[in-house]
């Protein structure tokens, strides 16, 4: 019986080697590139025909499109729309990721904790900057909390500014707690009916149990996995939105 | 917009979730060191084995930023003008359909405008013909009544004469009548002067 955490093993598929660091293409940069390769190949056949009247496949990337553009628009307002190919890429990227780990004998490259943060890091320096070339000394008017009583502040800005630092470690933790969570659960129900299987005689009927809930799992992944990658996104364009607005 | 009040209920959240998360990895990496521990062939948690890492960041990078040049350079741009076509088709169809339906008004209007004016000029018309037919026939009697008038009193001067000249007659008759029966009845002869005056006493008597 393997560990169920076995499946989250980087394997690595090619040896490489980058100012002695060891880059070696894995199994988990293999579905990098897929995720990317498979969501641009799909976003631009989809789009092939350009349609006036949108058939299937066009409708739904253009749905994807406007459902991040509403989302930019709506949390940023119209200082977003620079931003807007980003805020695309790492939702594209991202769903993709989390759905194709769904697949069996997949490899789910978001359940990486040094991936997740890596992404959360660059987001989170890279929204700080933006806030502090927008209002240079301004910015750190954004730890007081606006109306707060004259006593509290100081206590406050500890507490902003804890929060704030905290940002990259909450947005990566979420996405890769999830990840490694649901595919943990799916593993172990799996093993589970695999064993009761195995078991044979008498018990062997008793598979289906775990087996039901896997299939029904397998439906709540799919749930959360493009909920995560929203989420993912969401915050993203909020911590945008404070940096261009603070408060 | 309101940010501080979108945010600052999802931040607090975020915090539970958060350390909740942390907890897991802890607590799954303290699981899977003790089962190291205890000789299984399983090293800890893929995640934390920090060798994978540099590979991980490398092909995270060259993956996001091969993504983000393709969305940003092909498929956002091909996506954004199918959509800001289609945008702008609508937009002209409406403002079409806009200018058709102010068009057909325009045209309904001065439609009635023609409709009341010919109306009108019909009725103008009729009133005129009836007008000038009502004025030629008015006339038309006057002159016949005018005609009959001097007919009629042409046609009784012709009576009036005709009755006096059968008058006179009627006196010459007799007395010419009168002088036949005396010499058929007697044989005597009467002059004719004598026949009027006879006449004229007759007519006196019986007048």
């Amino acid at each position: 019986m393997h560990s169920p955490v076995e499946q989250f093993t980087i394997k690595s598929l090619m040896q490489l080697e980058l100012f002695g660091y060891d880059i070696s293409f894995s199994n988990s940069a293999l579905f990098m590139m897929l995720a990317v390769i498979l969501s641009t190949l799909f976003l631009t056949l989809a789009m092939r025909g350009r349609q006036m009247v949108p058939g299937r496949m066009q409708g739904a990337a253009e749905m994807m499109y406007e459902f991040i553009a509403d989302m930019v628009s709506g949390t940023v307002g119209n200082e977003g729309r620079p931003y807007f190919p980003f805020i695309f890429t790492l939702f594209v990227f991202l769903l993709f990721g989390n759905m194709l780990g769904l697949i069996p004998y997949s490899y789910t490259f978001t359940s990486q904790i040094i991936v997740t943060f890596v992404l959360a890091l660059f987001i989170f320096i890279g929204v700080t900057l933006i806030a502090i070339f927008k209002h240079g000394t301004h910015f750190l008017t954004f730890f007081v909390p606006p109306g707060a009583p004259k006593v509290l502040i100081p206590f406050l800005i500890i507490i902003e500014v804890v929060s704030y630092f905290v940002r990259p470690v909450s947005l990566s933790v979420r996405l890769f707690a999830n990840m490694l969570a649901g595919h943990t659960m799916l593993k172990v129900f799996a093993g589970l009916a695999v064993m009761i299987t195995g078991a044979g005689g008498v018990y062997a009927p008793g598979a289906l149990l775990p087996f039901l809930a896997l299939i029904g799992l397998t439906g709540l992944e799919v749930l959360v996995a493009a909920l995560q990658a929203y989420v993912f996104t969401i915050l993203t364009c909020m911590y945008l939105n404070d940096a261009i607005h603070l408060h | 917009m309101k940010p501080s009040g979108q945010t600052e209920p999802r931040q607090i959240k975020s915090y539970p979730s958060g350390l909740l998360a942390g907890g897991i990895v802890m607590t799954m990496s303290n699981v899977a060191l003790a089962a190291s521990e205890k000789g299984e062939a399983s090293g800890g948690l893929p995640q934390l084995d920090f060798t994978t890492w540099p590979t991980q960041i490398f092909w995270l990078i060259v993956s996001f930023m091969l993504a983000y040049l393709l969305m940003w350079r092909v498929v956002v741009p091909r996506i954004g003008s199918v959509l800001e076509e289609r945008h702008n088709r609508i937009e002209d169809d409406l403002r079409r359909a806009r200018q058709a339906s102010e068009d057909a008004e325009k045209a309904r209007v001065t439609f009635e405008d023609m409709l009341a004016n010919a109306r009108n000029e019909a009725s103008d018309k009729t009133r005129q013909a009836t007008e000038s037919i009502m004025n030629k026939m008015d006339r038309k009697m006057e002159t016949a009544n005018a005609n009959l008038a001097k007919k009629m009193a042409a046609a009784e001067a012709d009576i009036a004469n005709a009755k006096n000249a059968a008058l006179k007659d009627v006196s010459e008759i007799a007395a010419t009548s009168a002088i036949d029966v005396v010499r058929q009845l007697t044989g005597m002869k009467v002059t004719k002067t004598d026949a009027k005056k006879q006449v004229k006493q007759a007519e006196k008597a019986l007048a």
